[in-house]
């Protein structure tokens, strides 16, 4: 089974990618709520992929998933300036892990809070349909 | 023409619903005056880390969503477990449950089979535990065996189990000596929020399908945020009923030691409720309820206790998908599906779990995948949309990846209401998922407190 390794592509990164073919490549997702790149490899590149990181993993659909927001970020940047979706860049952004280990793992302690209203929510939860039933 | 309407809850799992919690101060004192010493819990560790508290399994026991398990299992039980998935009973079970000391304790409390046991937690009594037997395991034997083998199982299982694996740890990181014998908890434990507005044991779960005028319901199993994969899931399900769908949708959320990486427990069950709260699903029809447990992942062996804790809640059918409660691939995917449609004979079933003498009243539901698809315009069932190439796929670990990127999960992935819950706690504990920090705090503070109780006077020079 090929596996694929998926870049989601915001208005930044269309931006980065604009007048190159790539912005041919981007795909919708969910109806269009989300857009990506993917990348398609071999079992084996997606096994190297997999073992850089110990919680990494391909998903059901043959994804490699679980790596860190830094290595994806570092893949996008490779995608951008190679100006490709071949493997070779998957092979260079694993040579620069080095470069970003210790944004990987500032990730693991610590990940900025989204700054959205949660009031409503909130607001809900003052008044639960189940009370405690001790 | 037989009434094909269905009228009362199923029994539990083995006649009757176990309940050993004494609530009364002076019987409690009675009862530890006869204890010989004292054991203060300690978690499971694995490379320094919990991944299991038994506390959760006495809980379990004692409140009955293990009902007809009564407490900590003999040696033939264990066996009888193991090559059988049967209790001595004859009952279907399918996972050893046992007290483990380490040998060292086991010289330090001095005692043996007719002895009873002090168990506290968190520094005060918690329960007791009345030695039957004592003997030795090997934790790495009992883990092969409790999950199984490409050679001896393979119906199911694809790869060798291996320390990748959580439930297989827990297994492993047993300690040699156990203690046999049932549990009675003397001090009730009092859950801490946001848990203990769903703390449904057993016998309070079918008393509230009774007051909603329940008869059926189903169960969702869940051990993690609900997308609206799983939404779709619970409300395609439930259609399942007699002459209407389902009364009640139940989620029963797994509590207990988790993975870095999985959201924390307390996300679970809140993101669950705001399906209600926020009303993609009538609160007259859903309901959240959790059991404390440290899963094993065992994907269709853990179905089979899935079956015993929900039928024991008075559950009439439980939804199966893709993966049940598993991690890796070490199981066949539909592993679980293919237990409750024709049985995995090397594991003791030469037809499904309740189709078997000792088997369940409870009955499966099994479902392909839910995806999202633009073109349906709707959470499409896989059995229903043909639209390749434009349907997406749901992948929890996809979803994680998106937030860990700082993505806001658009609505066609997490209902706005559920990704805020997600945020709330992400503000309570500093970081959206289980992290080590996270970890480390969750096992000190764990998910119960427990009223101060004095110990008799023999026993204050006794613990261990």
């Amino acid at each position: 089974m090929a596996k694929y390794f998926g870049i989601i592509i915001d208005e930044k990164r269309m931006a980065a990618i604009k007048g190159t073919p790539l912005e041919e490549k981007v795909e919708p997702i969910f109806g269009g709520a989300l857009k990506r790149l993917v990348i398609e490899v071999s079992d084996e590149l997606g096994q190297k992929v997999i073992e850089q990181f110990s919680r990494a993993r391909f998903d059901a659909r043959g994804f490699i998933e679980e790596t860190p927001a830094a290595f994806k970020r570092l893949v996008f940047k490779k995608v951008a300036e190679m100006k490709s979706l071949g493997p070779e860049v998957l092979e260079k952004a694993i040579e620069e892990i080095p470069s970003i280990q210790e944004e990987i793992e500032k990730e693991d302690r610590e990940l900025p809070v989204p700054d959205i209203d949660i009031s409503d929510i909130l607001e809900l939860q003052k008044n639960p349909v189940q009370k405690p039933t001790q | 023409m037989q009434d094909i309407r269905i009228k009362d809850l199923p029994p539990p799992h083995g006649g009757k619903l176990v309940e050993r919690v004494v609530r009364d101060p002076q019987m409690a004192w009675k009862l530890m005056e006869k204890c010989s010493a004292v054991y203060d819990i300690k978690p499971t560790l694995f490379k320094g880390n919990p991944v299991r508290n038994v506390y959760r399994e006495i809980m379990s026991v004692c409140y009955g969503f293990f009902s007809p398990v009564e407490g900590s299992m003999t040696k033939a039980e264990v066996e009888s477990v193991l090559e059988k998935r049967r209790l001595l009973s004859g009952w279907v079970f399918p996972y050893p449950i046992v007290f483990d000391v380490s040998e060292e304790d086991f010289k330090r409390l001095g005692v043996g089979p007719g002895d009873w046991l002090l168990l506290r937690l968190k520094g005060e009594p918690f329960a007791i535990l009345e030695i039957e037997e004592v003997y030795e395991i090997n934790p790495q034997d009992i883990a092969v065996r409790t999950f199984g083998t490409p050679e001896k199982n393979p119906e199911v299982v694809k790869v060798p189990f291996d320390q990748k694996h959580t439930g297989y740890n827990i297994y492993c990181s047993l300690n040699p000596i156990i203690l046999a014998g049932k549990y009675t908890i003397i001090n009730e434990p009092k859950l801490r929020p946001p848990f203990n507005r769903f703390w449904y044991p057993p016998k309070k779960a079918r008393e509230e399908f009774k007051r909603r005028g329940w008869t059926t319901v189903i169960a969702h199993q869940t051990r993690n945020v609900p997308h609206t994969g799983h939404e779709a899931l619970m409300k395609m399900a439930a259609y399942i009923g007699d002459i209407k769908p389902c009364d009640g949708i139940v989620v029963n959320a797994i509590i207990g030691a988790k993975r870095i990486g999985d959201f924390p427990d307390e996300a679970i069950v809140e993101a669950h409720e705001m399906l209600h709260l926020a009303g993609y699903i009538k609160p007259e029809r859903h309901m959240v309820t959790i059991t404390l447990w440290d899963m094993r992942y065992g994907n269709p062996i853990e179905s089979l206790l899935h079956a015993v804790i929900r039928q024991n809640m008075g559950i009439s059918w439980h939804m199966f998908g893709r993966d049940h409660a598993a991690l890796g691939e070490y199981y066949d995917v539909y592993a679980t599906q293919i237990l409750w449609s024709k049985g995995i004979p090397s594991f003791g079933f030469d037809a499904p779990p309740y189709a078997v003498p000792g088997g369940f009243y409870i009955r499966p539901q099994n479902i392909a995948e839910f995806w999202y698809c633009p073109k349906c315009k709707e959470f499409a069932y896989s059995d229903n949309c043909t639209h390749k190439g434009i349907y997406s796929r749901y992948s929890g670990s996809f979803i994680r990846g998106l937030i860990n990127e700082g993505v806001t999960p658009p609505p066609e992935i997490y209902r706005p209401e559920v990704y805020k819950v997600v945020v709330k706690w992400w503000k309570e504990f500093g970081y959206p998922f289980n992290n080590a920090k996270y970890l480390k705090e969750r096992e000190e503070r764990l998910e119960v407190d427990l009223p101060h109780m004095d110990i008799p006077e023999h026993l204050k020079k006794k613990i261990v």
